[in-house]
C-alpha cells in the first residue's frame, strides 16, 4: 500500500512537470479555469434564481438559498471526482480505440492504478472551490445548523459519493475495452449529475429511483440536505447507506473491470 | 524459458457492409466474421537466444508478441513464460519481461527522458546502484546521454527508439520483445541498435524475440528464425537453412532504355521468375543456381540495360519460396 503512495506521487510529479513544460498553456488554463468558475457561479445563479422557491411532492418547501446549497454541495464529490480519474474519459472516448494503453499491460502495476496516476486534474479545483464558497454563502442565509452529524454526514458523502461517481466511470469506460468506445455511453451517465442539484422530490418516481439506486448521485447530494435541513431522514442512518452503497458499486466496478479487460483486443501492427 | 503450446487468436468481427445504409445494417446485424491471427503454433525458446520472429504485414507478428507479453489473451492454447501464462500473472512477468514497440513509444511523452528513467526507477524497485550501473551501460551502447534532458517529443526518432529501448531494459528483464526496432530508421542508428541487442545478450544474457522487415537485422542478430505466414509457422530453424533450404535468391532490378519486347526468358531455362514493367524488368534468381554475373552480363548485352539494382531477398520472397516449394 505504502509503495503505491509513493509511486502515485511520483506519476502525479511527472505530470505536473510535464504540464509545466508549456508555459503559455498552463497560463492559459490559470485564466481559463478562473473565468469558467466564475461563469459557473453566474450560470448558477440565473439557475436557481428562476425558481426562487420550490415545493416537493411531499409539500416541503426549499427557498432559493437552500437549493443553492444542494447546488453548492453537489459540485464537492463531483470535483472530489474529476481531481482524481479524469484519465478514463480519455480510455473511454479514444486510447483503447488507438491502442495507447497497451503500454499499462507491460508494467508491473493494476492498469487502473496506471491509468487513475497518470493525471491529476487541477481543474477540478474549480468545482471544489464555487462549491464550499455557494456552500458558505447560501448557509448564512438558512437556518442551517452546522452540528456534529452534519457536518459527518457532508464529509462521508463528499468521499463516498465521489467513490460511487470514480466507480460509475470505471464502469463505463472499461466497456471500451469491449466494445472501443464508450465515452458516448459514459458521458450520458455522467450527466445524471445534473439532476442531483435539485431535492429529488420535484422528480417523477422513475427517476427518483434511478438517482437512488441506479445512477445514485442523488442519494449523495440532495439527499443529505433533506436530513440536514428538513429531518426527513438520521444523518447517521444516511452516512451509513451512502458509504454501503458505494462500496458495493467499487466492488462491482472492480468486477466489471476485471471482465472486460480481458476482451481487448488492442489495434493493429 | 518461453513455452508456445497450440497458441491461436480468433478475431471477431461484424460484417461490414458499405456506404451510410451499410453502417445502420451493421449496427444490427449479428452476422460474425472470423479471421484466425495466429493459428495453433508451437515452438520453444531458450534462455540467451536471439530470435527473429518474421513475416509478411498482417502474418501474426504482432498478435503473437502481444500474446507473449500479456497484453491479448489467446483464444486457445497457451503461452508459458517460466511456466507461467503471462495474461494470467501480468504483474509478475511484466517484471521479467521489456517491450518495444517500434510504432508506439512507451515513454512519458511531455517529460524529459531521465525522468522516464527516474518513474520506471520506482516501478521496478531498482535499487541505486544497480541503476546507476545499468543507466551507464545503456548509455555506453546506446548514447542516450545526449538527449536524456530533453522532453521525448522533442526526439528525434532515431533518438526515441534508442531511448525506448533503453527504457525496455532498464529493469534487466530476462526477456526482450522487440517489434520492428528499426523501423524507419538511418543505417547508422539501425547498426547502433543491432549492436546494443547484442551486446545486451552477450553481457547480461538476456533472451531476446524480435520481429523485423530488415533482413540484415536477421542476419547479424538472429541464430535462429521463426517464420511465420498467415498465421502459420511455415520455417523454425537456423537462418543458413533457409539458404541451404530454398536458395540464395536475389533480385536485380533493371532499367531499359526501350519497352522491352519479350515475352520470355527462356535463355535461363526457367531459373528465374521476372516482373516486366514499361521501362523495367524484376528478375528474381537463386544465386547458387545461376550466377549473378550471367544475369548481369545478359541485361548489358541484350536489355539494353542504363541502371540496375541489385537487392537482398527480402522477407515476401522467402515466403514465397517456401509456400512455392511446399505446394510442390
Amino acid at each position: 500500500m505504502f509503495r503505491y503512495i509513493k509511486l502515485y506521487f511520483s506519476y502525479i510529479k511527472q505530470s505536473i512537470i510535464g504540464r509545466l513544460e508549456f508555459k503559455a498553456d498552463l497560463f492559459i488554463s490559470i485564466f481559463a479555469f478562473f473565468l469558467a468558475s466564475a461563469s459557473s457561479l453566474g450560470t448558477i445563479y440565473l439557475t436557481i434564481s428562476s425558481v426562487p422557491s420550490l415545493i416537493d411532492s411531499n409539500g416541503i418547501s426549499w427557498t432559493f438559498w437552500e437549493i443553492g446549497l444542494i447546488y453548492g454541495f453537489s459540485l464537492i464529490p463531483i470535483g472530489l471526482d474529476h481531481l482524481f480519474t479524469d484519465e478514463l474519459w480519455r480510455v473511454a472516448y479514444f486510447r483503447v480505440a488507438n491502442g495507447t494503453v497497451d503500454r499499462y499491460f507491460l508494467r508491473p502495476l493494476p492498469i487502473l492504478f496506471q491509468i487513475i496516476a497518470e493525471r491529476f486534474q487541477f481543474d477540478a479545483f474549480g468545482e471544489l472551490i464555487v462549491g464550499i464558497f455557494l456552500i458558505v454563502i447560501c448557509s448564512l442565509n438558512t437556518s442551517v445548523c452546522w452540528n456534529f452529524q452534519a457536518i459527518f454526514l457532508l464529509i462521508v458523502a463528499s468521499v463516498f459519493g465521489a467513490i460511487i461517481i470514480s466507480s460509475l466511470k470505471i464502469i463505463f469506460s472499461s466497456l471500451a475495452f469491449r466494445f472501443k468506445k464508450s465515452g458516448p455511453l459514459l458521458q450520458i451517465v455522467y450527466n445524471f449529475r445534473d439532476y442531483s442539484r435539485y431535492p429529488i422530490n420535484i422528480f417523477p418516481k422513475v427517476l427518483q429511483f434511478i438517482l437512488c439506486f441506479a445512477f445514485p448521485f442523488g442519494l449523495f447530494s440532495s439527499l443529505p440536505f433533506e436530513a440536514i435541513l428538513k429531518g426527513t431522514y438520521n444523518c447517521y442512518y444516511l452516512s451509513f447507506i451512502i458509504a454501503g452503497v458505494s462500496i458495493l458499486f467499487l466492488s462491482f466496478s472492480m468486477f466489471i473491470w476485471i471482465i472486460n479487460i480481458r476482451k481487448y483486443e488492442s489495434t493493429g501492427s | 524459458m518461453i513455452e508456445v503450446i497450440n497458441l491461436t487468436k480468433v478475431f471477431r468481427k461484424p460484417v461490414r457492409q458499405e456506404g451510410v445504409f451499410g453502417m445502420f445494417k451493421t449496427l444490427f446485424s449479428r452476422k460474425y466474421e472470423e479471421t484466425t491471427a495466429v493459428n495453433s503454433i508451437n515452438f520453444k525458446i531458450n534462455d540467451g537466444e536471439i530470435v527473429g520472429y518474421i513475416g509478411s504485414n498482417g502474418a501474426g507478428k504482432s498478435t503473437t508478441i502481444k500474446m507473449l507479453c500479456g497484453i491479448l489473451m489467446p483464444t486457445s492454447g497457451k503461452v508459458l513464460i517460466d511456466n507461467e501464462e503471462p495474461y494470467k500473472k501480468r504483474k509478475k512477468i511484466a517484471n521479467k519481461i521489456g517491450v518495444v514497440f517500434g510504432q508506439k513509444t512507451q515513454l512519458w511523452w511531455d517529460i524529459a527522458l531521465i525522468e522516464t528513467f527516474k518513474i520506471l526507477k520506482d516501478i521496478y524497485q531498482i535499487s541505486d546502484q544497480e541503476y546507476e550501473e545499468r543507466l551507464s551501460f545503456i548509455n555506453e551502447v546506446l548514447g542516450i546521454k545526449e538527449f536524456i534532458n530533453q522532453p521525448v517529443r522533442t526526439l528525434s526518432l532515431g533518438q526515441r527508439m534508442r531511448a525506448d529501448l533503453a527504457a525496455s531494459w532498464i529493469h534487466n528483464p530476462e526477456i526482450l520483445f522487440l517489434d520492428e526496432p528499426t523501423i524507419g530508421l538511418d543505417v547508422l542508428v539501425k547498426q547502433k541498435i543491432r549492436d546494443a541487442i547484442k551486446l545486451m545478450n552477450e553481457k547480461y544474457h538476456t533472451t531476446v524475440i524480435l520481429t523485423t522487415h530488415d533482413m540484415t537485422d536477421i542476419e547479424n542478430l538472429c541464430s535462429r528464425v521463426i517464420l511465420i505466414d498467415k498465421g502459420n509457422i511455415i520455417y523454425d530453424g537456423p537462418l543458413s537453412n533457409i539458404k541451404h533450404k530454398f536458395g540464395d535468391l536475389r533480385t536485380v532490378e533493371i532499367r531499359t532504355k526501350k519497352d522491352l519486347d519479350i515475352d520470355s526468358l527462356d535463355h535461363f531455362d526457367n531459373l528465374v521468375t521476372y516482373t516486366k514493367n514499361d521501362c523495367s524488368i524484376s528478375i528474381s534468381f537463386d544465386n547458387d543456381k545461376i550466377k549473378l554475373e550471367t544475369i548481369v552480363d545478359y541485361a548489358f548485352k541484350h536489355l539494353e540495360a542504363t541502371d540496375m539494382k541489385i537487392s537482398e531477398i527480402s522477407i515476401e520472397q522467402v515466403v514465397k519460396s517456401i509456400l512455392a516449394k511446399e505446394d510442390k
